[in-house]
């Protein structure tokens, strides 16, 4: 079954803020329990499978966030994003496992190598691109060793090296071992080691055509592709694209603060991040893809508009290229989650349980999911 | 300055786990047991609870964090080892404790005690090493809680450049969490000296404590000792009670702690061990008995004796300049419930009339 994710909304979160300002602003930095834990609850009730937590130099901590929005909900679930990098895996384990003994299972992680030298140097963390991905695939290796054997793990390799490490703190879980990794990023080596490290590999939309042929290696490696993207749902195609247009141009009205985004994309070295940027030439990708706030609002605003039946054939049409998991946002983020959830959700199951999800044969083949 | 009293949050619900090896105590907390015990200690006039770190332990900031948005008023002082997570990461992340707590976290800063369990953690210094890195940590750590700008700092083996965290520390008293400092090196000492609020040092006997706590706090840095506690009724009967705890402990905890001790660099928990093995009077003070080192490792030093004799040796201390203390007991929650019904009304009486 296709699985639903939304992120949480941020300290202060303003629609119509771009997202350089949204991150500019004090209130983002705070945890706000009074509209986080509603979120959650309704998320809840409206089936959603995980909400995401961001991690970013603006933003509180995820993992003690989760914690305390895992005790304050009964079954909602969290995609903790995590930057390899800054701590050691055996602490980051043992403060996982933690977590699990408080919340349970209740939570997966997405893991991002960095997307800006500038913010990483601010953590301490001086490498490159590529010398990133080189570090997380050795730090989800400790993680991985120390999940399947907390007792005894030794790893010597370029960036870490542990003796004999063991964690005295299970991750506590009848349904697994560890817990779920998404692997966020569109460049080969985030592909790579979504395949070798993780659970699933997260990426921002594209056409279906594209999207299908960037997941192939990734089914073909017995893991799951994951979409993200923004969410304008509307009663009428015609009232989404103009609410779509009405928030792009709001965004930035108010804030004045357009060539935010362009200032960090210049000094971004995300291969994603640039790639959403370039298709960002076009405002409309297909009838229901739609470019026009990635500019203000990042790359993560490129977004599904449309109307309950248009929205749910996209998304069918991301299953059939081979996409399992969707991470969703919308302006405003309970709004577009109650929309989606009354009228879009339902129409997905129905059509996915006629079929209509069914990846193309030359997929089921290669990834032998059937 | 009224005396300050914290507790253990480390054996609560679990006293024995001490006398077994580390590797197979449970790092699963008991949240029920946790709770219970923060309860307890918010009404029993505790400052704070120490969440200490280590391999066979839960992680002590997320333990924190779930006792600290399910309770109300009790601080938790959070253990952090440097080495182990990068300053800006760990900045991120006690101010997003204090957010979720409304302020109510300290640090216990520590270096590590043995480099076999550094070296789980990746960490492969010497114990002069570790003193030096945490240094770095908290001069770095010092500036995001000071600076109004991003955080620029070049050192040994910290690099931060143009470091900023949104997340403020949040506190109705404070711009910074109060921090302490363990240990009794030298090295322990200066670092205090330099960062911290107030150092924990283990006990000694009077005269040679003395010494060492007159030039810390003369310096302007507090002293606080991490001391356990066994009071009862009369002395005789404190006394009948840590005889009936060693009794109590199984003769393979003295392997446990010999082992542990042989590979721990620690210079408070060898010295203090090392002067508790030689099986001497295990008096070094009329209240101060470590007969229960040899078993439960150095920490188990403890205070000894009725609700008076207590009262005046924590009064003892405070004419020295100890002003704060961190408990330990078996179990802990009763030996909290007793101190703050029979030894603190007896020290809050007299502390203030210059005793």
């Amino acid at each position: 079954m296709l699985r639903f994710h939304w992120r949480l909304p941020q300290g202060g979160e303003r629609p119509n803020a771009s997202r350089a300002h949204q991150a500019s602003l004090p209130e983002t930095g705070l945890p706000d329990l009074d509209v986080q834990v509603p979120f959650a609850r309704a998320a809840e009730a409206c089936g959603i499978d995980s909400l995401l937590l961001d991690f970013g130099w603006s933003k509180p901590d995820p993992i003690l966030l989760a914690a305390a929005l895992g005790l304050a909900t009964t079954s909602m679930r969290f995609i903790i994003a995590h930057r390899s990098g800054l701590m050691c895996p055996t602490t980051f384990v043992q403060q996982l496992n933690t977590l699990s003994t408080l919340i349970g299972d209740r939570f997966s992680l997405n893991i991002v190598a960095g997307h800006s030298p500038e913010e990483q140097r601010g953590y301490g963390d001086f490498l490159a691109h590529d010398e990133r991905y080189a570090r997380t695939d050795e730090y989800l290796a400790v993680c991985r060793a120390l999940w399947s054997d907390p007792r005894d793990v030794t790893f010597q390799g370029r960036y870490y090296e542990v003796e004999h490490a063991r964690v005295n703190t299970p991750f506590r879980s009848a349904a697994r071992v560890f817990p779920e990794i998404y692997m966020a990023g569109n460049s080969p080596p985030a592909r790579t080691l979504s395949v070798t490290r993780g659970s699933c590999w997260m990426r921002l939309a594209d056409t279906p055509g594209r999207v299908a042929a960037d997941a192939q290696p990734v089914i073909a490696g017995g893991r799951d592709v994951g979409l993200r993207f923004s969410i304008v749902g509307r009663p009428t195609r015609a009232e989404a694209v103009d609410a779509a247009h009405a928030l792009a141009e709001s965004a930035g009205e108010r804030f004045d603060d357009r060539g935010g985004e362009s200032r960090f994309l210049a000094r971004s070295d995300s291969v994603s991040i640039r790639a959403v940027d370039a298709l960002a030439n076009e405002e409309w990708l297909t009838p229901w893809l739609w470019t026009g706030v990635v500019r203000t609002h990042g790359a993560a605003a490129i977004a599904l508009v449309g109307d309950p039946d248009g929205l749910a054939s996209a998304i069918l049409e991301y299953a059939r290229a081979g996409v399992t998991q969707f991470i969703i946002s919308g302006w405003p983020k309970l709004d577009e989650m109650l929309f989606f959830s009354e009228h879009v959700l339902p129409r997905v199951r129905a059509r996915e349980a006629a079929g209509e999800a069914r990846p193309a044969q030359s997929l089921m083949v290669a990834g032998e999911r059937c | 300055m009224a005396l300050r009293f914290h507790w253990s949050l480390s054996s609560a619900g679990d006293h024995r786990r001490g006398q077994r090896a580390r590797a197979v105590q449970s790092g699963v907390p008991d949240l029920s047991q946790h709770l219970a015990f923060c309860r307890q200690a918010e009404a029993s006039g505790m400052d704070s609870l120490l969440t200490a770190f280590g391999f066979h332990r839960a992680d002590p900031i997320a333990l924190a964090a779930a006792l600290g948005v399910l309770t109300e008023r009790i601080t938790f002082m959070v253990a952090v080892r440097s080495g182990v997570c990068t300053p800006t990461l760990l900045v991120q992340q006690i101010n997003t404790l204090s957010v979720l707590t409304r302020g109510r976290v300290s640090l216990n800063i520590v270096a590590g005690h043995s480099p076999h369990e550094q070296r789980y953690y990746g960490d492969f210094l010497s114990h002069d090493e570790r003193y030096e890195r945490t240094d770095e940590f908290l001069t770095i750590c010092r500036r995001f809680w000071d600076a109004d700008g991003p955080v620029t700092f070049s050192g040994r083996h910290y690099s931060v450049e143009d470091g900023r965290v949104n997340t403020p520390f949040v506190s109705d008293a404070r711009s910074a969490p109060e921090i302490f400092v363990g240990g009794n090196s030298a090295q322990a000492e200066a670092l205090a000296l330099k960062h911290a609020d107030c150092l924990w040092r283990l006990p000694d006997a009077p005269e040679r404590l003395e010494q060492a706590v007159a030039p810390i706090v003369d310096s302007g840095t507090e002293v606080g000792l991490l001391v356990s506690l066994i009071a009862r009724s009369t002395t005789g009967e404190a006394v009948d009670a840590a005889c009936a705890l060693v009794e109590s402990l199984a003769a393979t905890s003295r392997t446990t702690q010999r082992d542990f001790v042989a590979r721990s660099d620690s210079v408070a928990f060898t010295g203090t061990y090392a002067r508790a093995a030689t099986g001497k009077d295990a008096w070094l003070g009329p209240c101060l008995w470590n007969g229960a080192v040899p078993y439960l490792g150095a920490p188990s030093i403890a205070l000894v004796g009725s609700a008076e004799d207590v009262a005046s040796t924590i009064l003892g201390y405070q004419r020295m300049g100890v002003s704060q203390f961190l408990f330990m007991g078996w179990p802990d929650i009763e030996e909290m419930s007793f101190f703050n019904e029979a030894v603190l009304p007896l020290v809050r009486a007299r502390e203030g009339l210059g005793h």
